[in-house]
């Protein structure tokens, strides 16, 4: 699939870059400038930059406390997902009684989406109690089925006689786990810890719906209050959405590979 | 993952440690900057129209929070004109200089890097009649 | 022993996914508020649905124009695949930044355009009046006919980046040779396209399409800070309007049934597409 003039595609494909990358640098000029929002028309480089819409940002609203929440239930769930699904995987790599069937109910369950069972979701979280809390938050995010089958895949990679002798040896199940499959499965630990990350970073619908607090609110639902008051007219609401893509973008440039691994996979496999 | 071949151990050496190690050195360093100048000191200088200090002037010191900006406190200068304020606890304030005789300059803003910076105001606060 | 080992991520896919659509379907025959005991009312909910709520067909009509758009995203995302799956240089620095605005966090992805859109810090309004397009700003997102293009323009410019992976994952795995036989034999290109590649891309064609159709269930975000289903519901999904139902209506059984009709819906698109794509489609779902 070869054609002559290169030059060609290049300019396509610079005007594709150029359409995903604008959005970016129309957002950044305005955080870094106090242009007056109101005024037409706008400017197309930005005028006297400042970072004071950013140290707006971290006094004016919780900020830190926002940043807080995120990263606490982010990490419970990168941890949530590193362990359990190790776990959940190495199970599936024995042979046990019902292992069809369990394979199938996680094929199924992938096809429901979340936001379709959100109320009795929210019904039952009320339930137990964990509403407005941070392991409410993370619950739901804790286990994913994507990244179990993209353990499973690797530890069905590592050779069964290294398992077995570890097994001789007198080691646990979860001495096994934890020295023999791990250390040999470390791109899908990176898969998984991304994946996790992102999800969880993200995730908006589910802490809409149960925190009541200001006090536990995420970024994307401080970032939303943000929106409600200060409706677009403000430098510093751009500073904010900048924060708060700044890690998302950090941690995929850093890991490209492994998370479009991760993607594939899930969608290939599932 | 590229595995870099030093003596070091190559998980030093993967982006994954050094950038979050990065990270850490800027946080840190900013923070001890932040604790080094945060004492919340003020100063400027009044002049008046020609560009003569002005002694014995009133400067007020607003204080910006969401939408207003209240006054927190006033203090006048001294006989070069020069005057400091302590214990300024915001990001943003506002500064104004009245003189009888000589009227009131513009409010000017000074926005700081952080909470309680020590700031000298760049350009004095020129009083018009 | 070994199912131990199983059994917290087995519990947390039962007390999300599984109960709640059990649970979910019940609730969607019973008269029920947090205070009240539940009472079943049959099909009640159904049928003020399907006949008097108007809300509900506008809801469905647009979650139907949000998945048909999906096609149109996947055809630029082809284009961008083959321009990328070669030897150009720099190819995988587009593929980056084509990719980068898919794991952005959607609210934040919503701000950026509600900004781009706006009347006059926006780029879209300037580009258009500078290029004499438009002598009048106009309001995108507040105006009844442009808000739901605009808003799935957006959605658009984020999934792209992900279906131009699945299809670039796809158009590595077609056989070099076919490719060179075709080539000894003298194929036209547009016939090698049409006969070799489209064929054998088939399942990742069908990947995309259920995860356009998972989007319009996904979409919440997107809606909900770009117009929040405004103007009037003109950008009302389905997926919004049950979170309005349920959360700002508290009536949590009639949004389980219009939950219901949601998944559904889901279901039998998911087939048609599964049939769509020659029926063995569903190999890809299988281990």
């Amino acid at each position: 699939m070869r054609r002559g003039v290169p030059w060609l595609r290049h300019a396509v494909l610079i005007l594709v870059s150029a359409a995903m990358l604008l959005p970016f640098y129309w957002v950044l000029k305005t955080a870094i400038t106090d242009e007056n929002i109101y005024a037409y028309p706008p400017r197309l480089l930005p005028q006297n930059p400042h970072p004071y819409n950013f140290v707006d940002v971290w006094y004016l609203i919780p900020f830190p406390r926002y940043l807080l929440n995120s990263i606490v239930v982010s990490l419970l769930a990168v941890v949530g997902n590193v362990v359990l699904n190790a776990m959940a995987a190495y199970a599936l790599t024995q042979s046990f009684r019902a292992k069809k069937l369990v394979i199938l109910l996680l094929l199924s369950c992938m096809l429901i989406p979340f936001q379709a069972t959100i109320i009795p979701a929210y019904l039952i979280t009320a339930r137990i109690g964990l509403l407005n809390s941070y392991l409410g938050l993370a619950l739901p995010l804790l286990s994913t089925i994507v990244c179990i089958f993209i353990y499973k895949s690797a530890f069905e990679a590592v050779p069964r006689s290294l398992v077995e002798a570890a097994r001789m040896d007198g080691l646990s199940e979860w001495r096994i786990i934890t020295h023999v499959l791990l250390p040999l499965s470390r791109p899908a630990i990176a898969t998984n810890v991304i994946l996790a990350f992102i999800w969880s970073w993200n995730s908006f619908m589910w802490p809409l719906i149960i925190t009541r607090d200001a006090d536990m609110q995420t970024l994307p639902l401080g970032l939303a209050r943000f929106l409600s008051y200060m409706e677009d007219t403000t430098g510093a609401l751009y500073a904010f959405v900048c924060l708060v893509l700044a890690p998302g973008i950090l941690v995929f440039l850093m890991a490209q590979s492994a998370f479009i691994r991760g993607l594939t996979h899930g969608a290939t496999k599932g | 993952m590229s595995q870099p071949r030093r003596r070091l151990h190559p998980w030093l050496l993967s982006r994954w440690v050094i950038v979050p190690a990065v990270l850490l050195i800027l946080v840190f360093g900013w923070n001890l900057n932040v604790a080094m100048n945060a004492t919340g000191e003020i100063r400027g200088r009044v002049v008046g129209p020609g560009g003569q200090p002005v002694p014995n002037a009133t400067v007020q010191l607003f204080e910006r929070s969401f939408v207003v900006n209240t006054e927190k406190q006033r203090t006048t200068t001294g006989t070069d004109g020069r005057f400091r304020f302590e214990g300024n606890a915001s990001h943003a304030v506002q500064l104004q200089a009245e003189a009888p005789g000589l009227g009131k300059s513009e409010r000017t803003t000074l926005r700081l890097l952080f909470r309680a910076q020590d700031a000298d105001l760049p350009a004095p606060l020129v009083l018009k009649p | 022993m070994i199912l131990c080992f199983l059994l917290p991520s087995l519990a947390i896919f039962l007390l999300y996914r599984v109960i709640p659509l059990g649970w979910n379907a019940v609730l969607s025959f019973q008269s029920w508020s947090p205070m009240r005991p539940p009472r079943w009312v049959g099909l009640e909910h159904y049928e003020e649905m399907l006949f008097y709520d108007d809300v509900f067909w506008t809801a469905l009509w647009n979650t139907l124009i949000w998945i048909g758009a999906a096609p149109l995203a996947i055809v630029l995302a082809l284009g961008i695949a083959l321009l990328v799956n070669s030897d150009l240089k720099g190819a995988s620095v587009y593929r980056t930044i084509v990719f980068l605005s898919y794991p952005l966090m959607t609210v934040a992805v919503g701000i950026i355009w509600r900004w781009m859109y706006d009347e006059r810090g926006g780029f879209i309004n300037w580009a258009l009046r500078e290029l004499g397009l438009i002598d009048k700003p106009l309001g995108f997102l507040q105006s009844f006919d442009l808000a739901m293009p605009s808003v799935i323009l957006t959605d658009i410019w984020q999934v792209i980046g992900f279906y131009m992976i699945i299809l670039l994952t796809g158009l590595q795995q077609i056989p070099q040779h076919l490719y060179e036989a075709a080539r000894v034999d003298g194929v036209p290109r547009h016939a090698v396209f049409l006969h070799i590649t489209l064929p054998m891309l088939r399942p990742s064609l069908f990947l995309c399409a259920v995860i356009g159709l998972l989007n319009s269930f996904t979409s919440f975000d997107l809606v909900y800070v770009m117009t929040n289903g405004g103007p009037g519901h003109a950008t009302e999904l389905l997926v919004t309007y049950i979170y309005k139902l349920g959360f700002g209506q508290t009536k949590f059984d009639y949004a389980a049934a219009v939950t219901v009709v949601q998944f559904l819906l889901l279901l039998v698109l998911t087939f048609l597409a599964n049939r769509l794509a020659g029926g063995n489609a569903g190999a890809v779902e299988k281990d």
